[in-house]
């Protein structure tokens, strides 16, 4: 097979602007842009959108790049569930780094989160009518 | 989002926040839109709770183990496990107490209850040579054993590269005669998770594919489930920027190795194999192959074995796992090899069917 057999060739545009072997593929700087699109999107119509991290290629460097460069908001959220989870807000209001890890302490899966509030974090109303059961049964003690 | 297996998960102390995480995850490794993971999560959570937990029968046929290995050593008791909670394992060769008469007879018990709902899971090739007599079990040929269970089975999973295509017992020049389940069962849903061994969520979101909708997912046109075999290895790299900006490892130790570069010259079948290990990954999304610094041996593709050395660089744009079915075909691939990667170094490959030597590593 010669190289040029493979149909899809991406172009990189920023290819020289940087350094060869930093290890950045120029492929994350193009995200921003799409974020910029869903953040306009979230604004408009309130609709909330996530660009999956794992599904694009992106070197580990890459990702390093995008993280340091949406740098860290006021809000940061764990989520204990079946390993750690962190929902941390970018220095853009509405933009969120969502990092899942599994019980192993590796990472499971990666989100960009264009949202006013992950839909991870809000209570859910099952979950708030067993915690006013709760409530109930520790009010029920009190007498 | 409730139902009885979000009920069934919050008795075992899973919540709900959990169990959207789950989905989100598994979503991003079925290679969804990652809205598809809230989607999943209402499917999933909402579905009518079963009177009796599905049976499934699992046959072991030409086969090393590997395939019942990575799923059993896979996880530990999680979410994954709780979906295999959800099904009743009533045959497992390894994994069952019963021996023996008994063994069978639970398999019989098992069709019997079950006919015409059961899923049936294969493991390994089913040889034909000498009237099937190189594999048996209890007595029986593997042959006539596939056909009596299979008569019976709702669907069927052909569980790694052996069931779904023949694998490595089928290498040339295939002693025993195996074939795979495909080549003999043809009026039953069949579906192909190929791998030497195959991933196990893979066969977790089969299953739970199963479970949620009771039928199959769908499948592209080796029977692969479409979301985790619908992309080769190579696109979804992330090594593939390299791939593109032409920065190749030549050897598995000089700077481009160093770098992380592409693996292409160095034999990486990832450009022609259809798999999900470059975003599931392997032992608990710790690393797989090329995050190792070792190209991919294609081992979903059918007739890996016999593609033509798994160091050398890949030589025709085509489909190279199948080009020893036509000589002419190989002709033309063996002028393609001499003009690109062994330039002037070797002979050409006479046929795509030979012994990997020490040459070919020392390429």
């Amino acid at each position: 097979m010669s190289i040029e057999a493979i149909p899809v060739v991406v172009i990189n545009s920023s290819e020289n602007l940087v350094a060869a072997d930093s290890g950045l593929s120029g492929n994350a700087p193009v995200l921003l842009r799409e974020i910029a699109e869903l953040a306009h999107r979230l604004l408009d119509s309130g609709e909330a959108s996530a660009i999956d991290l794992r599904a694009l290629p992106l070197t580990p460097a890459d990702l390093e790049w995008l993280r340091e460069t949406l740098g860290q908001g006021q809000v940061v959220a764990t989520l204990e569930a079946e390993g750690e989870s962190m929902l941390s807000e970018t220095v853009c209001p509405g933009v969120w780094w969502v990092t899942h890890h599994n019980e192993n302490g590796a990472v499971a899966s990666e989100f960009i989160e264009v949202t006013f509030v992950p839909e991870l974090l809000k209570a859910h109303p099952e979950d708030v009518k067993i915690g006013l059961e709760h409530l109930e049964l520790l009010i029920s003690d009190l007498s | 989002m409730h139902g009885p297996l979000i009920d069934t998960l919050a008795r075992q102390g899973v919540t709900r926040r959990t169990f959207m995480k789950y989905c989100a995850t598994l979503a991003s490794m079925m290679a969804l839109p990652p809205a598809a993971g809230r989607a999943m999560a209402e499917a999933m959570a909402s579905a009518p709770a079963a009177t009796r937990r599905p049976s499934v029968i699992w046959l072991p046929f030409q086969e090393c183990t590997g395939c019942t290995e990575s799923i059993t050593r896979s996880h530990s008791p999680t979410l994954e496990g709780l979906i295999f909670d959800a099904i009743s394992l009533d045959y497992q060769e390894t994994l069952m107490a019963a021996a023996g008469h008994q063994a069978e007879e639970a398999l019989h018990a098992a069709m019997k209850a079950n006919e015409g709902k059961y899923l049936l899971i294969v493991d390994g090739s089913i040889p034909l040579g000498l009237d099937g007599a190189y594999s048996c079990i209890a007595g029986k040929s593997n042959l006539d054993t596939l056909k009596e269970v299979a008569k019976g089975a709702a669907a069927i999973v052909a569980m790694g590269s052996c069931a779904a295509y023949g694998g490595i017992p089928k290498a040339n020049p295939n002693p025993t005669g195996a074939v795979s389940v495909s080549d003999i069962i043809k009026d039953k849903p069949i579906i192909n998770i190929p791998g030497c061994p195959p991933i196990p969520v893979v066969m977790t979101g089969v299953l739970a594919h199963f479970l949620t909708f009771g039928s199959l997912p769908e499948m592209d046109s080796k029977g692969r489930p479409k979301a985790f075999y619908g992309e080769t290895i190579h696109d979804r790299c992330y090594r593939r920027p390299f791939y593109d900006q032409g920065k190749f490892a030549k050897t598995f130790d000089d700077e481009g190795a160093r770098n992380g570069w592409c693996l292409f010259e160095l034999g990486c079948k990832g450009p022609v194999t259809y798999n999900a290990c470059a975003t599931v990954k392997w032992n608990g999304g710790t690393s797989w192959p090329v995050e190792s610094g070792h190209g991919c041996l294609g081992c979903s593709e059918p007739d890996f074995w016999d593609a033509g050395g798994f160091y050398k660089a890949l030589s025709m744009p085509a489909d190279p796992l199948k080009m020893a079915s036509t000589a002419a075909i190989a002709g033309a691939a063996a002028g393609v090899a001499i003009s690109f990667a062994n330039r002037g170094k070797k002979s050409a490959a006479k046929s795509a069917h030979e012994t990997t030597t020490l040459a070919d590593l020392e390429k």
